[in-house]
């Protein structure tokens, strides 16, 4: 037997770095990390050593005889064209890149503690010597991952768990519940990981009396202060978006098992008798984003009480339900959007508003010196947690060299 | 336990690797790098620039033959340390034979390291005295979760470097495939360290906690001092005192060093062995 790589991966490639046989692809450099939304391991070569699920901080990789059927058939799949490279062959692995280290910044400030922030500081902590004030606006650390991910995926929270290793270093200073422009200035760099908090609009009528993403997210997650703006009219709903989070709103929606929750958030749930989900997306299921282990998910849990529907514009909502572009409506009591998040303009910075981002190059804010972007607020609202592993590490690269100087080995 | 160590035995089984005939011990070695020149002790200093490109592969040769002579050193501890642990196992049990496979492991890779630096480099080199006398106290002594997790911490640093340099084209080819069957073994070895590490640690006080994190934060301190020595600068011809003083305020080695320990320390953090007496020491030591 081999190992596999299940559907809860966040790619932050962790595995990668320690498999002595090649095995784990894409890997960061090939083509597809990044994009798709885990890793596979290559059954022909993997073998069975079990370095890859030590070291795996959300246990996505797996013994294949304790994963399920799907996810083994996913890996072997993944690698089904592909040639099998031979790891004893050490030309057919990536030679290692290396950078001149030392040197940098001696204070640094991380804004956001959520992925991003966290990589960062842990690739300062890596790469320096600079002693770093982490703050977040939050009294807890984690973004997204606390408050964001879905309940029901405690695998996926635990990466919480060596965040919270990352804050206790003796080097770094963290403060939770604190606003940066709280802070005096007189630091060497400072990087903004504030994320991309804020739900997109669909822009029709009605839109008003939705409930958005982040609030639904946040509710279920208990948030401190969060409250769902809406009350629940069961039996149906419909939930716009065909990316994850549409996916994981669909299926905590519909689930009958949610021991993760608060119990006032399961009452709730549970009176609001929302027995249907209509799931809308603006194109075909071939070019929406979920990805496949997120459908198989919501297919096991709501079987056919979730209804998919593609190639739908909805116009206007009311209390009769959603009326799309065809002059259909479909009755429902209550409309859920996910259509993405984008950033929001941070003060003092440029903005990039057709984005949502901050302008940047690798990570340097155009025209700021010292100052740094990483993570949602960077490249906008797209990618895993372990995206911003890459991400935090770009930026880091460039702040390094920026407050070096010259950067020839010797100097 | 005894299924890590029963699955540990399945992927010996599925490729366990004899560099007795794997390797061509007769073929002619090249004058490539012994390691990835970044990981040279001096890499980044001043005095690194003024060597010619010749002396910079002659040093990264020697350093390369000094970490693996630790390598031997370490790996002599610490198959006496599991042959201690599994004296009174019963030796059907998986966990028992599974030990005795990786100390065959550490058998081979010691003859292994001995051989290619001796087709590496001349003249031979050896721990310093004080890390053999400590050593020696040690492999007498330690048990439970200090023997396993020193152990993991002399794999995990080795481990690091030898798969930047197994992957490195400038290294002479002997050093990758050497670094390459040391690397696949001990990633199993690893696995095993890290299981006898926590299962051990299960309901352990905090005082012995405390004592067992400063043990181990005292031998990875020993071991990854005793890795290059002015010996190996002063075979090199270099001046030695300049050597080391450069050495030692490297701070980019010390980076690579820190990020090549950043797993190890997370895990010693996640089983509550980075307590703050020992992150002193790691500190100090550059590892964390
Ligand atoms: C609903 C949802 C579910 C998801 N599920 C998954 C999943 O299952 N798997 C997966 O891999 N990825 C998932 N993702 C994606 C993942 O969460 C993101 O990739 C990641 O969180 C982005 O990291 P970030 O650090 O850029 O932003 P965030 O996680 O948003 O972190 C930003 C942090 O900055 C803080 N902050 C903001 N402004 C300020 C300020 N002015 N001062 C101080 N602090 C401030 C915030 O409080 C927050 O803690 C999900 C995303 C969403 C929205
Ligand atoms: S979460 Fe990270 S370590 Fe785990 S399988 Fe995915 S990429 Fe590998
Ligand atoms: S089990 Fe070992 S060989 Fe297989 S993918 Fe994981 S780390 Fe690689």
């Amino acid at each position: 037997m081999t190992f596999v790589i299940t559907g809860e991966c966040c790619s932050d490639a962790s595995c990668v770095a320690v498999c002595p046989m090649n095995s784990i692809h894409p890997s960061p450099g090939e083509p597809g990390f990044g994009t798709g939304a885990s890793l596979f391991i290559d059954p022909r070569t993997c073998i069975d050593c079990g370095a890859c699920a030590d070291i795996c901080p959300v246990d996505a990789a797996q013994p294949a005889e304790e994963a399920a059927p799907e996810d083994v058939e996913r890996n072997a799949a993944y690698f089904a064209e592909r040639e099998a490279l031979e790891a004893t062959d050490l030309d057919s692995w990536e030679p290692p890149t290396y950078e001149l280290r030392g040197g940098g910044p001696r204070r640094v400030l991380v804004v956001g503690a959520g992925p991003a922030g966290m990589y960062a500081t842990r690739e300062l902590l890596l790469r320096t010597t600079a002693e770093i004030t982490l703050v977040d606006r939050s009294e807890q650390l984690g973004g997204l991952v606390r408050f964001g991910v879905a309940p029901d995926h405690p695998n996926t929270k635990q990466i919480i768990g060596s965040f919270e290793r990352i804050v206790r270093h003796p080097r770094v200073r963290w403060r939770p519940g604190t606003e940066a422009s709280a802070l005096p200035d007189g630091y060497d760099a400072v990087v903004h990981a504030v994320g991309a908090r804020r739900s997109r609009r669909l822009g029709i009528p009605g839109e008003e009396a939705a409930c958005t993403a982040e609030d639904f997210v946040a509710w279920c997650n208990g948030r401190p202060g969060a409250e769902l703006p809406v009350e629940l009219v069961g039996p149906r709903a419909v939930v716009v978006g065909n990316g994850n989070v549409a996916l994981d709103l669909a299926r905590l929606l519909l689930s009958d098992q949610l021991a993760a929750v608060s119990p006032a958030v399961r009452r709730t749930l549970a009176a609001g008798g929302i027995k249907q989900v209509v799931l809308l997306g603006r194109r075909g299921p071939d070019e929406a984003a979920y990805t496949r282990p997120a459908l198989e998910e919501l297919l096991a849990v709501a079987g056919d009480r979730v209804e998919l529907r593609y190639h739908a514009r909805p116009t206007a909502w009311t209390s009769e339900g959603l009326t799309l572009d065809t002059g259909e409506t479909i009755a429902a009591g209550n409309l859920f959007t996910a259509i993405g998040f984008e950033g929001q303009r941070v003060d003092g910075l440029p903005f990039d508003a057709e984005r949502g981002i901050v302008p940047n190059v690798r990570g340097a804010v155009v025209d700021r010196p010292g100052h740094y972007v990483a993570g949602w607020i960077k490249r906008g609202a797209r990618g895993g947690i372990g995206v911003n592993k890459a991400c935090a590490q770009e930026t880091v690269a460039t702040l390094v060299s920026a407050s070096r100087g010259a950067a020839s080995p010797g100097s | 336990m005894d299924r890590t160590a029963e699955r540990l035995l399945g992927s010996a089984e599925r490729l366990s690797r004899d560099p007795e005939t794997e390797i061509d011990w007769d073929a002619p070695v090249g004058d490539g790098y012994g390691m990835s020149p970044e990981w040279s002790t001096l890499y980044g200093t001043p005095y690194w620039d003024e060597l010619t490109e010749a002396q910079q592969r002659e040093l990264t040769r020697h350093e390369a033959a000094s970490v693996a002579t630790t390598g031997i050193w370490f790996e002599l501890i610490l198959q006496q340390l599991i042959l201690r642990d599994v004296y009174d196992k019963p030796a059907r049990s998986a966990e028992f034979q599974w030990a005795l496979t990786e100390i065959a492991d550490e058998c081979r890779h010691s003859i292994m390291f001995a051989r290619a630096t001796e087709r590496m480099v001349e003249p031979a080199y050896r721990p310093p005295l004080l890390a053999r006398e400590l050593g020696r106290a040690f492999k007498a002594i330690a048990s439970g979760e200090s023997a396993y997790a020193a152990i993991l911490v002399a794999e995990e640093v080795l481990d690091v470097m030898q798969r930047d340099w197994m992957r490195d084209r400038r290294v002479e080819p002997l050093v990758r495939t050497v670094n390459h069957i040391h690397v696949v073994e001990e990633s199993r070895h690893m696995v095993f360290a890290r299981e006898e590490t926590r299962e051990r640690l299960a309901g352990a006080g905090r005082g012995r906690r405390w004592v067992s994190a400063l043990v181990i934060a005292i031998a990875a301190d020993m071991i990854v001092s005793s890795m290059v020595g002015r010996q190996v600068y002063a075979n090199v011809g270099l001046d030695a005192d300049r050597a080391v003083r450069e050495a030692r305020h490297n701070e980019h080695h010390r980076s690579l060093l820190r990020t090549s320990c950043a797993n190890l320390m997370d895990f010693l953090g996640s089983v509550g062995l980075l307590t703050p007496a020992a992150a002193r020491v790691y500190r100090r030591t550059g590892l964390l």
